[in-house]
């Protein structure tokens, strides 16, 4: 591992581009149900199977002039969203030396193939995007960590796809973390899902749930909002929609069944992770759970083997609770909620009073050894 | 008012007398009126209150706190209803017992949701007699908050009038639905200016309990594999996300801006809300430079100014009491519900709030409910609020 700014951002999102699923895809068997940009007034959005997939072609609001305004066509987008090399030139302004991958038009938390009615289309369009980001993105610079998107039903599926994946370089799994949301499959709580909880076990790789992947864990802004400010809403009510899949991943045992697996709460931010687990603990304590075959509280599962990612919070207040060991540090270039190009000015705000030893483990050190770098 | 003990509950549920709707609204509702009914499970009577000619439902009385050993049972019947809970003369001993002043007073059994029926002047008439009986309430004693419950489904104008009579006699602050009943406007819209402007002008905050109905607005979709009391713990706890879903809304659809004399509490949510809301919104702002969008307010501003959060057990959250603002954070009891400490309040206080200075506990137990009450009161220099009292 070579480290010159000492900075593992941990959430970035890659830009697929125009050609990525029609390279990749047979055109003789999926015809017009590719994933493809449509053009309609001027405008272009991201098509799959006769449904949008992105509403408009790109998500690079932070390489924007203006940052309320996402690119409308194709021409607009910035190079640095989906050219391996102009990226790797953003990192070092940024003083990045590691990124770990996200799509976009797949999902931010990889959800958007999970609404294909097809499940071998829904596997095609997976693979593809695996294959490419790995190809394109991994094979251009170590300083990419590939992470791979899965179908999300049946499991078997699901773990045949993460283990192709890994074998070919992947370093992380994404799952939407609420596939109930997406399509007519089980609740993610139950035994169902144990094959792909301990693939990721056994694999060695942490499985990512990133805020987002379902927007009924959010509450819709009022519909005659200005764009801005809708979008500025978005970003409030997402990564805090986190506590939710914290939740439920914590009460239902899926920790307590899977030591060894590693949960990484993706553009989570961080504060409200203190009060969510006191308050967890003082409710299993006030309900007896202790009694009903919980060998850890809320807090020590948490403690064992999640993680959250902060960008925009400060660090000192929370770390003490939480543990400096849990928490992950990222830019989400190039969203519009990224920190960049302040992310050094935002580091220093957000890391002020804590000593070095935890600023290290928060910067790299933590990512560093939870995706083997 | 006088504080006496040095402590306000800004989180209690008033309890209410099976005869308190028939006795106050119209005969020409006849079996709609709600009131208790019975059922029978295994042979034994179950109590719950019929609302508009249907099947008794819920507990007769939420009231934990007060039911004695073991702990936590609920009422059956009403014969087993402490008077305690629903009378209000009684239940001042119950407030001199635990040592709270005052208390703020949350809906309870048959609640305040009486728009489920989907008929306007029904609606109307439960409210109104909903409210006139914590107007009773408040006659018995000025150590009564009571809070307005709304007629969601009347003209907005029609929905502000009934929160200035409430007010008037006697009502202290108004309960809000998070997410509006289902086919009315958003929170947001327009439609509801009448109602903020009415309790901005008024002088009295609004109120969102618990998940605040946001179960159909954001939430996670409920697993049938928990026990009872393993889903419990998961729903209430997630309840933490409340302010955090809510108040992006009243900063980025402009409300603070339009209303900055508006105050809002979240009671049964916890304090940590405030911390992420505070990073994100001003986070989000400054990013997107939002001030050109019309925001002229810093966000957190806006929040310190006007948001307000309630705790009961959070020894680790209260340390960070400077971040989130001393002045914005009140003690709730919560009882007589489960997650009530009554008779002990004190004892848990005590837990929670060591080491904190006299000045900060004066203002979390009871300084700051006096302002956001806006409650004129007379401190007893005994008041017990100070670490140093001996009790």
């Amino acid at each position: 591992m070579k480290l010159r700014h000492g900075l593992i951002s941990v959430d970035d999102h890659v830009q697929e581009p125009p050609d990525l699923w029609a390279k990749r895809l047979s055109k003789n068997r999926w015809g017009e149900r590719i994933p493809h940009l449509e053009r309609a007034d001027g405008v272009e959005r991201w098509m799959v199977d006769g449904n949008p997939l992105l509403d408009g072609p790109a998500r690079a609001a932070a390489l924007m002039a203006d940052r309320n305004h996402e690119p409308t066509r194709w021409e607009e987008v910035p190079p640095a969203a989906y050219l391996p090399n102009e990226r790797l030139k953003a990192m070092d302004e940024a003083g990045v030396d590691y990124s770990v991958l996200y799509p976009t038009v797949a999902g931010f938390a990889g959800q958007n193939f999970a609404g294909i009615k097809d499940p071998e289309l829904e596997l095609a369009c997976v693979q593809a995007y695996n294959d490419w980001l790995v190809e394109e993105w991994a094979g251009a610079s170590e300083r990419f960590i590939p992470q791979c998107i899965v179908p999300i039903w049946p499991p078997e599926v699901t773990v045949a796809e993460i283990e192709r994946a890994v074998a070919k370089g992947h370093r992380g799994v994404i799952f939407p973390a609420v596939p109930m949301d997406l399509r007519d499959v089980p609740h993610v709580a139950g035994p169902e899902y144990d094959p792909i909880w301990a693939a990721c076990a056994r694999l060695n790789v942490p499985l990512c749930l990133h805020a987002g992947a379902s927007p009924k864990l959010q509450y819709a802004p009022y519909s005659g909002l200005a764009p801005a400010l809708a979008q500025a809403l978005d970003a409030v009510t997402k990564p805090v929609s986190s506590v939710f899949i914290l939740g439920l991943y914590l009460f239902s045992r899926v920790l307590l069944r899977h030591p060894k697996l590693r949960v990484v709460l993706a553009e989570s931010a961080l504060s409200w992770g203190m009060l969510y687990l006191e308050w967890a603990d003082h409710q299993f304590d006030h309900d007896g759970l202790a009694r009903e075959g919980y060998e850890l509280t809320p807090s020590e599962m948490f403690r064992r083997q999640c993680y959250l990612n902060a960008w925009f919070d400060e660090i000192a207040p929370f770390e003490p609770y939480l543990g400096a060991e849990h928490i992950l540090w990222s830019t989400n270039f190039p969203l519009a909620t990224s920190t960049w190009p302040q992310t050094r000015q935002t580091i220093e705000h957000c890391f002020k009073s804590l000593p070095s030893e935890k600023r290290e483990m928060v910067l790299w050190k933590n990512a560093a050894s939870l995706y083997g770098i | 008012m006088e504080i006496k003990f040095g402590l306000i509950s800004a989180d209690s549920h008033a309890a209410f007398h099976r005869d308190d709707f028939t006795s106050r609204m119209s005969s020409k509702w006849g079996e709609r009126i709600p009131h208790v009914a019975s059922t029978e499970e295994d042979g034994k009577r179950i109590d719950g209150w019929s609302i508009y000619g249907g099947p008794p439902r819920g507990d007769v009385c939420n009231c934990p706190a007060v039911m004695g050993d073991p702990f936590p049972t609920w009422p059956s019947v009403w014969e087993e209803v402490p008077s305690i809970a629903y009378d209000p003369k009684e239940r001042l001993k119950a407030l001199d017992i635990d040592r709270v002043d005052a208390e703020v007073l949350f809906p309870n059994p048959p609640g305040g949701s009486y728009y489920e029926y989907g008929d306007v002047d029904f609606e109307f008439a439960c409210v109104q007699a909903y409210n006139d009986v914590l107007a009773d309430w408040r006659r018995v004693s000025d150590r009564y908050l009571p809070l307005v419950i709304l007629p969601y489904l009347s003209d907005p104008k029609v929905v502000a009038k009934e929160v200035e009579r409430a007010v008037t006699n006697g009502h202290r602050g108004v309960n809000v639905a998070g997410k509006m009943p289902k086919g009315l406007p958003h929170l947001a819209a327009p439609h509801w200016y009448p109602l903020w402007d009415a309790c901005q002008e008024l002088n009295v905050p609004i109120h969102f309990h618990g998940s605040a109905n946001l179960d159909t607005a954001a939430s996670a979709k409920k697993w049938s594999g928990y026990t009872v009391r393993q889903a419990h713990s998961a729903s209430t706890s997630t309840s933490a996300v409340t302010p955090a879903q809510i108040i992006p809304h009243f900063i980025f659809s402009g409300l603070t801006e339009r209303f900055p004399r508006l105050k809002i509490v979240f009671a049964e949510a916890g304090i940590g809300g405030l911390n992420y809301v505070l990073a994100a919104c001003d986070h989000e702002w400054q990013n997107r430079r939002l001030w050109t969008e019309g925001l002229a307010t810093r966000p957190s501003e806006a929040v310190r100014r006007q948001m307000y959060v309630n705790f009961w057990f959070e020894a680790e959250g209260i340390k960070l009491r400077e971040d989130i603002g001393v002045g914005n954070i009140m003690w709730e009891a919560d009882f007589p519900h489960v997650a009530s400490y009554y008779p002990r309040s004190w004892e848990s206080i005590e837990r929670v709030l060591k080491g904190v200075s006299a000045s900060d506990r004066r203002k979390l137990l009871y300084a700051n409910a006096l302002g956001v009450y806006d409650i004129e009161a007379t401190v007893r220099p005994t008041e017990t609020s100070s670490p140093s009292a001996s009790f």
